[in-house]
């Protein structure tokens, strides 16, 4: 993979000519990884150019000596040499579009393949400011805008590039002078594109970023189908994208329209071109500067000369927006990796299961505090349990231990190490997690059960699935675990998923195991077998559980209250009560209900 | 209906688009001819006002092509942005009419796929058709008449080879449509494991799967880049196989060109003539190979399009459904009702029959998988009953109009969806006029208004998508405050509170007993079930009980069982 060096300003960047111009050569920079692939497009571009000139060369010269003269000798040598020639040339040609096309398509093979290890790099913060759908189209639109130009585009460019390099050598070596006047047209050339790329590489890059938009809604509109169904929401839903489609047309239209310019001021610079030689070459010749005949040619060359700057000017179109695509792409590829493991960072050994906090604080946002001060130690193999109101904190501090986030201030510590010096994935490996939002995949329910160990055996799958009380809902499924689990949620309901859920970070038998209302869409009598299951489970491992089923914590060795962000109580299910608490008053709450009914 | 419906109302753009390319061309081919004029007669002549003259005549008519250029480029962004908004639009209206039987035909990946990447093909397409594609055949025709104007025999190699390349390009192009359609499929799983690992983020990171996703994406990717390699390289062969063929027919022209000119049939500037007629012709034909590789691309896309609008919706208003009844009560009556997913073979509901009367409160309960929540999603037609009928009010709901029983209905999910934007909005929901003092009326009463009030903007803070930064009893009070804000006659809890401390939810629930609506609640507390009027027991999708409190704790064995799992033993005299 090529490194690239870091632009952090990149998100801002206006688009200039000079920052298409970065853009430009940073897309080059993945190209010339296949340097040697790219020479021989080269030299089939130069093969083909060479052979395309030689052909009609041969053809006037046969006319010349043949026809003109009646002669006939060598004529079908002749022949068969033009054949020759001809042959080479298509084969030439193929050759440069089977390479190019390759190269082409490893780059964005690549381009996709760093954009999406790049999604894996960043925090689960990045992922939370931003819509998904959003996110893909960086992914399919923009990328394909670059995939569509890197095919039509750089052999054309190179071929322009070869032929407007060989006609202006030839132009000098004509008329020093007379070169020097059709030069006249590239300023002004230069100040039209100018004026039309300044406008449109802008509209190009808004023009994809409400593509953009378009995407995020849509994805989210899809995915939220049941709500706005319920709701009743289609009219507005569809008012709203229709504002947002305009939104895209509009830019779409001047994008569109301002390079559709491009080629008609280069043909209108070109008359231009050719009428001013004309008229200075007729006063040279006059004057007698140059011959007749050379004007003749020149006029010929200038055409030539605009010729390949019009094809260029054509590919400009395409280039605009794949250039607004790239960018897009470099901006993903240049967000901070703020869940980089930090310097010096060591896998965490195996471990025994102690985690302490230290004086822990950390808030979402800059400033405010979720929650403060947290002070506490797990045992290895205790389960702990975290209690307390809706929003108190819970959840975060559990993302805290599995590092979504990293702590303001304080120290979180496992088996003594500092969570700062130890990397991500070592720890995470060593844990399990069944989160509030039970998420599967598209895929088998065997392929979701051994997500948790991939080596794991069918076997190992299946005891996994009967701990969590699973087997006995799949084994009636038709296919069993060979049934394929969609996104969306027909078929299987949200208790089971989180019964997988379960099964899932039991087949992965870690030494920490977090349940972070694990099992609140699930009925109480399997909730009470699960346990059963569990007891045995957690037995040697430290585990931290969240419920509001104060009932399902009670065998817990520690129980944390939190209660705005700060830990207010602490202790076993014993000591609590006898504490006549925050604890006791939550869990009488539930309890009192149970008094009211007895008769 | 086909994709070119959507040109239809661009016919006047589109006709002045093409008019003015005319006069374009029209001047391309004059420019030669003034050319020649100045060279001819000014510049050999040594006449420099013949060249000021022509070139100022040659001047004003490229000043008039410019001028025709800039107003197509009006014209034809004009028609061709439109064109693309309108199939968007129609798209997702389309798509907002879809069933949820619809939806499992495609991936939610590769709708957004075709709503987006697939009509920016479309309209690029037409864009260009309306810039340059027409140039080609035009030079093709041209080009064969001017080298049989010149002479038919020498011409015939050409009129002899261009009906089987034409062949071969039409050949070409079918076969290129379908591999590129391939190529959009494929994309659609690109874009499919893209969006899971986006939707799955924290469970990824959680279990350090990112190497493993890391290979799951590298094989579509993979699949994607091959074959988008070999689509592109089979359509780019035609240009040199195209190429190749009209050059060999030159060397035939030349031949008999040769034996022609000897035995004095033809001149030499005849056959000078028909090989750069043939030069141009081939000229053309390599825009065609080009043309031909975007056509079929967007065939592929047109397909795409079309297979999404021409998806057959079958849940919507049935025929002879009444306007303007509105449901005034909020009576719901089960009738014998069977269910299964579509495309499923699995029963999920067995012949269902219960009565819930007007205002009662009814809570659900059942093991994992019961049924429950298939049960909710049937009253307000998210599916459609397999057999039987529900009716409310007394009336089947088939013979409402979807509007009006949605509209009566407060339906809050399991999984709190929430949307990108702010909490007020996103309360709106449930009434789109609803005044400020509605909007903390109903966040009042589900629980949340307190909470909301202690964040940053209040109510004009941003949610992120799905309601990210909120905690999950956060959202669930959130998406109950959205259904009550409706004030609806129907109000389906599926689950909504599990994230909720029992104390909130105790106030919350006490709170929504003062609307005036039927109300049936999924739970799974029985501290919760008690305090409803009845109680509907669900085992496998049948109806094993139903009845109050203390009577099911004394008839129902299931209903003990799972009073014991939350209170302990229960005595069996009960």
């Amino acid at each position: 993979m090529v490194k690239i060096q870091k632009e952090r300003h990149a998100g801002n960047q206006k688009s200039t000519i000079k920052g298409s111009g970065r853009t430009i050569r940073r897309i080059w920079s993945y190209l010339a990884d296949e340097r040697n692939l790219l020479i021989l497009v080269l030299l089939m571009i130069v093969a083909s150019s060479a052979l395309g000139l030689l052909g009609p060369f041969l053809i006037g010269w046969g006319i010349d000596k043949y026809f003109a003269t009646g002669s006939t000798d060598g004529f079908s040598l002749l022949l068969i040499g033009l054949a020759a020639v001809y042959v080479m040339h298509s084969l030439s040609l193929w050759f440069q579009s089977y390479w190019m096309i390759g190269i082409a398509q490893k780059t964005v093979y690549i381009m996709r393949r760093q954009l999406f290890s790049k999604f894996h790099q960043l925090s689960i913060d990045f992922f939370n400011k931003r819509q998904h759908g959003e996110l893909m189209s960086r992914i399919t639109n923009d990328i394909e805008n670059v995939s569509t130009t890197l095919n039509s585009s750089v052999i054309q460019v190179f071929s322009s590039v070869l032929t407007l390099v060989g006609t202006l050598a030839v132009m000098i070596w004509l008329s020093p002078m007379l070169t020097l006047v059709t030069m006249i047209i590239v300023p002004l050339m230069f100040l039209g594109m100018k004026w039309i790329t300044s406008r449109t590489g802008k509209l190009y890059k808004e023009q994809q970023g409400r593509l953009g938009e378009m995407n995020g809604y849509i994805e989210e509109i899809i995915s939220g189908q049941k709500i706005i169904k319920s709701f009743s929401q289609e009219p507005q839903v569809i008012e709203e994208f229709r504002i947002k489609n305009q939104r895209l047309k509009e830019s779409g239209y001047w994008a569109q329209t301002l390079t559709g310019f491009i080629p008609k001021l280069m043909n209108m610079l070109n008359n231009l071109s050719f009428t001013i030689v004309a008229t200075v070459g007729g006063f040279f010749a006059l004057k007698g500067y140059v011959t007749i005949g050379t004007i003749v040619i020149f006029s010929e060359y200038s055409r030539q000369f605009t010729r390949p700057l019009n094809d260029l000017s054509n590919q400009f179109n395409t280039l605009l927006s794949a250039v607004a695509g790239a960018d897009r792409v470099f901006d993903i590829i240049d967000t901070e990796e703020e869940a980089v493991d930090e310097k010096g960072a060591v896998p965490l050994p195996n471990m025994i299961g102690k985690v302490e906090f230290k004086d822990v604080s950390f808030s979402y946002e800059k400033g405010g505090d979720t929650v403060s001060n947290l002070n506490f130690s797990a045992q290895p193999g205790e389960t702990i349990a975290l209690v307390g109101p809706t929003g108190a904190g819970k959840s975060t501090i559990i993302n805290l231990i599995s590092r979504f986030y990293e702590p303001e201030q304080g120290l979180i510590l496992f088996d003594g190490h500092d969570s700062k010096k130890i990397t991500r994935d070592s720890l995470r490996k060593q844990m399990g997690f069944v989160l509030q939002d039970s998420f599967l995949f598209q895929g088998s329910i065997r392929e979701n059960i051994r997500y948790g160990r991939l080596d794991a055996t069918d076997e190992e799958v299946v005891k996994a699935a009967k701990a969590a009380n699973a087997h006995f809902f799949i084994h009636r499924l038709p296919k069993g675990y060979d049934t394929e689990l969609s996104q969306d949620d027909a078929g299987i309901s949200q208790g089971q998923r989180q019964l997988l859920s379960i099964a899932r970070a039991i087949l992965a038998d870690p030494a920490i195991l977090i349940m972070d209302e694990a099992t609140s869409s699930i009925d109480t009598i399997t909730e009470l077998k699960i346990q059963e299951a569990l007891q045995h489970l957690l037995k040697g491992r430290t585990s931290f559980i969240i419920a509001h089923r104060l009932n399902t914590i009670k065998n817990a060795d520690q129980i944390i209250v939190i209660e705005s962000g700060k830990i207010v109580e602490k202790g076993s299910h014993e000591e609590l009560l006898a504490k006549k608490g925050f604890y006791h008053e939550l869990y009488t709450s539930q309890l009192e209900k149970n008094i009211l009914l007895k008769p | 209906m086909s994709i070119f419906s959507f040109v239809k109302p661009y016919r006047i753009p589109i006709a002045a688009a093409l008019s003015l390319m005319l006069v374009e061309l029209a001047v391309e081919l004059i420019q030669p001819l003034l050319i020649a004029k100045i060279i001819d007669e000014g510049i050999v002549a040594k006449d420099l006002d013949t060249v000021i003259k022509w070139g100022g005549v040659m001047l004003g008519i490229s000043l008039l092509a410019f001028v025709s250029g800039i107003a197509n480029s009006f014209l034809a962004a004009h028609a061709g942005q439109s064109f693309g908004f309108d199939i968007r639009e129609r798209l997702f209206s389309k798509v907002q009419s879809f069933s949820f039987t619809n939806f499992s035909h495609f991936s939610s990946s590769s709708l957004i796929t075709r709503i987006t990447n697939d009509v920016t093909q479309l309209q690029n397409t037409f864009f260009m058709s309306l810039r340059i594609a027409l140039r080609a055949p035009l030079l093709v025709i041209g080009g064969i008449v001017m080298a049989m104007l010149v002479h038919v025999k020498l011409a015939m190699p050409f009129v002899i080879i261009i009906p089987p390349l034409l062949i071969f390009l039409i050949w070409i192009m079918t076969k290129a449509a379908g591999l590129f359609k391939s190529v959009q499929r494929r994309l659609d799983r690109v874009n499919g494991v893209m969006r899971e690992n986006l939707v799955g983020m924290r469970l990824i990171k959680a279990f350090a799967r990112g190497d493993y996703e890391g290979t799951r994406f590298e094989k579509s990717n993979d699949q994607l880049k091959n074959r988008t390699v070999f689509a592109l390289r089979v359509t780019e062969s035609t240009i040199p196989v195209l190429l190749l063929f009209m050059n060999l027919s030159v060397i035939v022209v030349l031949w008999f060109g040769k034996i022609d000119v000897q035995s004095g049939r033809v001149s030499v500037g005849e056959v000078v003539a028909i090989v750069n007629y043939a030069a141009r012709i081939t000229a053309a034909f390599s825009m065609f190979s080009w043309i031909i590789m975007v056509f079929s691309r967007s065939r592929a896309s047109a397909e795409r399009v079309m297979e999404v609008l021409n998806e057959g919706i079958d849940l919507e208003d049935t025929a002879g459904s009444q306007d303007g009844y509105e449901i005034s009560a909020g009576e719901i009556e089960f009738d014998k009702v069977s269910f299964q997913f579509p495309n499923t073979n699995i029963p999920i509901l067995d012949d269902l029959s219960f009565k819930i009367s007007k205002g009662e409160t009814v809570a659900v309960l059942g093991a994992t998988g019961a049924g429950k929540t298939a049960m909710f999603q049937l009253i307000p037609r998210l599916y459609d009953v397999t057999s039987g009928e529900i009716r409310i009010d007394g009336r089947n709901i088939q013979e409402l109009k979807l509007r009006s029983l949605r509209e009566a209905i407060g339906y809050v999910p399991q999984e709190s969806l929430l949307f990108t934007g702010s909490i007020k909005e996103n309360l709106a929901w449930g009434k789109q006029n609803a005044t400020e003092e509605e909007l903390i009326e109903a966040a009042k009463d589900a629980q949340i208004h307190e909470t909301i009030e202690k964040l940053p903007n209040q109510y004009d803070t941003l949610l992120g998508q799905k309601g990210v930064n909120l905690s999950g009893g956060q959202k669930q009070r959130l998406s109950i405050a959205r259904a009550l804000i409706k004030k609806p006659k129907i109000l389906l809890l599926d689950d909504s509170t599990s994230a909720l401390d029992l104390k909130t939810e105790a106030k919350l629930l006490l709170a929504i007993r003062n609307y005036d609506c039927t109300t049936v609640i999924i739970t799974q507390k029985v501290s919760t079930a008690k305090d409803a009027d009845k109680i509907l027991l669900l085992e496998d999708g049948s109806l094993i009980g139903f009845g109050e409190h203390e009577h099911l704790l004394k008839s129902s064995s299931l209903y003990q069982e799972i009073y014991s799992s939350q209170f302990g033993e229960v005595k069996a005299d009960w």
